[in-house]
């Protein structure tokens, strides 16, 4: 009987979860529009700081191993939170661009799509650098590098971009 | 009314493939059946199958055996056409965005495997339903397929949702209504497989059927009915400031 109350409730569960995506689905649809406000500037030369290895090593060579395993834990820690809101601007990025795809204009369609993918792939990229960070976070001796992530991010900025310039030429863009 | 071989019970078992058949007949004559194949064959095959094995239920010349056999033969079937039309629905899904299509379908197929233990394990430790191999065998088979199916389906869910991915509303749709198929008649195969009650089974049979003939409702809605088209770009440009961030970009790029 164990078995079959954990059975159930797994399935409750299950269903619960795959309705509630659906309806959050479908009243995202309806707030696309709105999206643009909530994309967070990020200061790309902090974090291109945080991520330096050369900053890391520096640290290393200056501080006692305990001092430095805790200030390194500190910088993940940001590190973290940067990446956390880089991922957060790619996924409005994502439902910009594929609000954009319906768009008739073939040039903006091309640039929405990929848009898309490199946002897709830069949330991709930031929840394997989340993970990578909190295990280096563990263990904060080794080294770490977060450099894809901002190469990620400057190539869907520049998508985003050359999008916004498709979609309304006379307006720039802020990403 | 809440009995086997009610009105009700009749209703409910015939009503909802006949309509799924016919939910295919309407998609071969738009000729959209090309675009949901999957869908498409599964429909025709699962809604015959489920009337066959209705027919062997009512007419008396039928064996209980040959009753069995039909239902062992026709849930395995059934269980193939599923694991094909989720694999299809997820390469409609994702297939589109090559950064995720490979990543998804190493995780899809890690998940898989993980499921059929769990289900397999599961199995192993269940309650025998009955000391007739012949008719506690479907029981717990129904059991470990509607698991794995509905992990699956909510992996589907949970992964789209993560990258924010607007399915497509009709692969949506076929998702939605295996899901919710899927994730019922895993509870109440559980529940019966491990309560040997047989007033409890009808009623769980009950629950299966009206669940079963509410997502043929839910397939009829998103395959046959219209949706909005957007005539234009639905998002206005975000605000800018973009000479800014171009000086910054091309300082961090070059420094």
């Amino acid at each position: 009987m164990t078995l079959a109350i954990v059975l159930v409730i797994a399935a409750v569960v299950a269903l619960v979860a795959i309705l509630s995506l659906t309806v959050s689905r479908a009243l995202q649809l309806s707030s696309d529009a709105r999206l643009a406000p909530q994309i967070q500037p990020i200061d790309v030369e902090a974090f291109r700081n945080l991520v330096d290895p050369a900053e890391d090593e520096y640290l290393r060579r200056r501080l006692p191993a305990s001092e430095f395993r805790s200030v390194r834990r500190q910088r993940l820690l940001a590190t973290a939170a940067y990446v956390k809101a880089v991922g957060r601007n790619a996924a409005f990025l994502i439902r910009i661009g594929q609000s954009a795809m319906q768009s008739s204009d073939a040039h903006t369609v091309e640039a929405a799509r990929q848009l898309v993918n490199e946002g897709l792939l830069l949330r991709r990229n930031a929840a394997f650098a989340l993970l990578k960070i909190y295990t280096v976070w563990a263990w904060p001796s080794s080294v770490q590098s977060a450099v894809s992530i901002l190469h990620g991010y400057e190539q869907m900025s520049g998508s985003a971009m050359l999008l916004g310039r498709l979609q309304n030429p006379a307006v720039p863009v802020r990403i | 009314m809440l009995s086997a071989h009610s009105l009700l019970w009749h209703y409910l078992w015939v009503a909802p493939n006949l309509l799924l058949l016919i939910l295919a007949l309407i998609l071969w004559r738009r000729r959209a059946h090309r675009d949901f194949f999957a869908f498409f064959v599964f429909a025709i095959i699962g809604s015959l199958e489920q009337l066959t094995l209705y027919a062997c239920d009512v007419i008396p010349s039928v064996s209980a055996t040959t009753f069995w056999n039909v239902l062992w033969t026709g849930l395995l079937i059934e269980a193939l056409l599923k694991f094909i039309l989720i694999d299809a629905l997820f390469g409609r899904i994702f297939g589109p965005h090559p950064p995720i299509a490979r990543l998804g379908k190493i995780l899809i197929r890690s998940v898989a495997v993980l499921l059929v233990l769990a289900a397999s394990l599961l199995a192993a430790f269940s309650r025998v339903s009955n000391p007739h191999w012949i008719v506690a065998g479907p029981h717990l088979l129904e059991q470990t397929i509607y698991l794995i199916e509905s992990g699956l389906l909510l992996f589907v869910f949970v992964f789209s949702a993560y990258f924010k991915l607007r399915s497509e509303r009709v692969a949506l749709g076929i998702c939605l209504g295996l899901a919710v198929s899927a994730c019922v008649h895993l509870a109440t195969w559980a529940f019966s497989v491990n309560n040997g009650s047989p007033q409890v089974s009808v009623y769980l049979d009950f629950l299966n059927m009206a669940t079963y003939h509410v997502c043929v409702l839910l397939w009829f809605y998103f395959l046959l009915l219209p949706h909005k088209v957007a005539t234009k770009s639905a998002v206005s440009v975000p605000e800018h400031n973009l000479e800014v961030w171009n000086r910054e970009m091309e300082r961090l790029l070059h420094s």
